[in-house]
């Protein structure tokens, strides 16, 4: 309904300028489901809205839920915004529904393009390298500590290893006060997927070959967490920020946490409670993490494809990207945001993170990225309760993934 | 809303009719007047007739064909923009039915609604009895149990997570009455989620059997437990000859509305428990919603929707037939 007032109202508008033809700007939406990092959204829109009078964007919230299903009927009706905010992995699936335009051509001659990380970039594109939108923030996931915790344990320095992680969890473990030695996420969504693939990798498994002894021994090493009451069983009904919140509550004592949590541990004034660190995720075979991140791109429904696009570029230019991330909490995309962002180099915090983004492996791009996700959170969830063992539960999930990597396989 | 009102208008209505109470004999006489009425007459009727069946092909009937359509096709994410999607005939109801995930949650959704049906009809029953007594503080204790059938189901659902949490109410009271050492953890197992969406199903649902019962039960008319009494009948005899017999009309219509909205149960799962873990809570209306709006199997989803309204279908024929039976 909103939608359609918003919609008649730039009909109008775009009638009255016929008329006068006068150059009043086109009113066009952005549709986004950023929480704390809607401050960063709503400062460059209000520059880019001042800057030139061709468009006036409006930025809308949807919940992330109601976004894909949003996509997913525009899909099919036609109702989209101007431009779209996606969650990187879901990305793939949306091109190939055809809710995003092809903007390479726009792109062609931009020369800004040859700076973008090439990880973030790829989820932007099809299987024949077109270009569908731009990286707008990248992230990754870390162990985050708390100090005291470990220290009253007898630990200085967080865990580097699994076999020193598996120590630390005991013994930071009360179980009398309902305090465990860590926590994460593994509900049944995107984000269950997304705190498990770093295990994954760091076994020496990938998605492509799930059905491998490393696949087992990575699911092997979280399940006995749970066996030994290092980590709490309701992980497969937490959220990534319900596991914050149980770290920041002192109910854990270590968190796989991701860089978007930087600007929440400020927001929450946590130092102020106890003293916390980051590390990299510890090493298994080897050191692993995970690309999240946001893209934005336009959509086929939109009324003014040349100057959403010019915002995009302007959106993701250095000086913006860099200060996009100090607001949100974010990595940029590009490698020359750094000269903009001092703090990337002067908090500790995110020099771990940009640490780990060497490790960091992208999900997917893939058409079908969902069905694999569905089939690696189930796995995850099916060991750590108890119902399947990890090697059943491993062998499930590949005979989910095979099948489909078979017909469309996936970019490693 | 979670039961619509104006069933119960419609019910409240309808025992009267059983008893032959009078205002319902009028239309009966009127339909032997239809037997003379003019071609006029009956264009004029289907004139009244046309808005209605206009707004129910157009709200109704086009989706359903649309649905129909697409799951006997291919629809998925790599079809859809190509365009390439072909005709499958009932290849997805097939895929389906050997799906052993499909199996589980049609068989979840089965036990969701019988084991909602048998808690809510009883317990619900034996209160509309007690507020049948009419004691001092029933019309306001009625009332206030009436406030969790006026909740929004996705409210009803989030205190169930609540309450049925490792450190929620149920286990807090359970560990201090003592049939529990150790803190259940409801919504983690496989084998206990089912009870906990059960039971806040039942707490939406138990008002609900009592508002209908309480209503049949007005209606069954004193006089008949009166002479009942004289004639020497105990308290069980003239519930097991009076009351159950008057109140069948109602009760089978409690549990055949009680069925069809339990049964196309959405928001209680999608919010409590998602559907997890591991499929144990997931029902038709939940599971068809994961294939074509998380995954893009949108022939597949259709498909599940079909399944899902061919089982309503035939429990509404059922009803509608059991209607008619009653009213000869």
């Amino acid at each position: 309904m909103k939608r359609d007032i918003l919609t008649l109202g730039v009909v109008l508008l775009v009638a009255l300028c016929a008329n006068l033809a006068a150059a009043a700007p086109v009113e066009v939406t952005l549709w986004h489901y950023f929480e704390h990092e809607a401050d960063a959204l709503e400062k460059v829109v209000a520059d880019y809205n001042a800057m030139q009078d061709e468009i006036y964007i409006v930025p809308t919230f949807v919940s992330r839920d109601e976004l894909m299903n949003q996509y997913t009927i525009g899909a099919i009706s036609g109702q989209l915004p101007d431009i779209g905010m996606v969650d990187s992995p879901d990305m793939a699936s949306y091109i190939a529904l055809g809710v995003f335009e092809d903007i390479t051509d726009y792109l062609k001659d931009w020369d800004d393009l040859q700076y973008f990380y090439e990880g973030p970039l790829s989820s932007c594109m099809d299987a024949e390298g077109r270009i569908y939108g731009l990286p707008n923030n990248s992230n990754c996931l870390a162990l985050l500590c708390n100090m005291d915790m470990l220290r009253a344990a007898g630990y200085n320095e967080p865990p580097k290893t699994w076999d020193e992680l598996l120590e630390v969890a005991a013994a930071t473990t009360d179980a009398s006060k309902g305090i465990y030695g860590f926590a994460m996420s593994a509900i049944s969504n995107e984000e269950g997927t997304f705190q498990f693939i770093p295990w994954l990798y760091a076994s020496g498994a990938k998605v492509s070959s799930i059905d491998s002894p490393e696949a087992v021994e990575a699911l092997s090493f979280l399940t006995t967490l749970v066996d030994k009451g290092y980590m709490s069983k309701e992980v497969i009904n937490w959220g990534q920020g319900d596991a914050y919140n149980a770290f920041i509550g002192g109910r854990a004592a270590m968190l796989e946490s991701g860089t978007w949590q930087i600007a929440t541990l400020d927001r929450d004034k946590v130092h102020e409670s106890f003293e916390y660190q980051y590390a990299l995720l510890p090493m298994g075979k080897q050191y692993a993490s995970v690309i999240g991140g946001e893209n934005f791109g336009i959509t086929t429904a939109c009324k003014a494809k040349d100057a959403c696009v010019e915002f995009l570029k302007f959106m993701q230019s250095a000086k913006n990207n860099a200060q996009w991330c100090e607001i949100a909490g974010k990595l940029p995309v590009r490698r020359d945001a750094i000269d903009h962002a001092p703090f990337l180099s002067e908090d500790e915090r995110y020099v771990v993170f940009t640490e780990g983004m060497n490790y960091a492996v992208a999900r997917g791009p893939h058409p079908e990225w969902p069905i694999i996700s569905e089939a690696l959170y189930s796995a995850l969830q099916a060991a750590l309760i108890g119902a399947k063992t990890p090697q059943q539960a491993i062998k499930d999930a590949a005979a989910v993934i095979n099948p489909i990597l078979e017909v469309t396989p996936i970019g490693e | 809303m979670y039961y619509k009102v104006h069933h119960i208008v419609h019910l409240q209505y309808y025992p009267q009719n059983r008893e032959g109470v009078a205002c319902l004999q009028a239309p009966q006489g009127k339909r032997r007047l239809n037997i003379s009425m003019t071609t006029k007459t009956k264009l004029e009727g289907l004139l009244f007739v046309l808005p209605g069946f206009l707004y129910t092909v157009a709200v109704l009937g086009y989706p359903l064909v649309y649905n129909f359509l697409l799951s006997l096709r291919n629809v998925d994410v790599r079809t859809f923009v190509r365009g390439t999607s072909t005709f499958v005939g009932l290849a997805n109801f097939k895929a389906l039915f050997s799906n052993p995930t499909f199996l589980l949650v049609l068989k979840n959704t089965f036990v969701f609604t019988f084991g909602s049906l048998v808690f809510q009809f009883t317990i619900g029953f034996a209160l509309a009895l007690l507020f049948a007594k009419r004691f001092k503080l029933a019309g306001p204790v009625r009332g206030l149990l009436l406030i969790a059938y006026m909740m929004p189901m996705s409210v009803t659902a989030m205190l169930g997570k609540n309450i049925f949490g490792v450190s929620g109410l149920i286990n807090d009271l359970l560990l201090k009455v003592g049939l529990i050492q150790q803190p259940v953890e409801w919504l983690v197992n496989t084998s206990t989620a089912m009870i906990g969406v059960v039971a806040m199903n039942c707490w939406v649902g138990i008002p609900f059997n009592m508002l209908i019962l309480t209503s049949g039960l007005t209606t069954i008319p004193d006089s008949l437990y009166d002479s009942a009494a004289v004639d020497g009948a105990t308290g069980w005899q003239r519930f097991r000859y009076i009351t159950l017999p008057l109140l069948r009309p109602a009760i089978l219509a409690v549990l055949m509305l009680g069925f069809i909205y339990t049964f196309k149960a959405f928001d209680l799962m999608f919010v409590m428990t998602a559907g997890g873990p591991l499929n144990s809570t997931d029902v038709l209306g939940t599971y068809a919603y994961q294939l074509s709006f998380t995954k893009y199997q949108f022939s597949l989803g259709a498909a599940t929707g079909m399944v899902l309204f061919c089982c309503l279908l035939v429990v509404g024929l059922f009803y509608l037939r059991l209607i008619a039976a009653e009213e000869d």
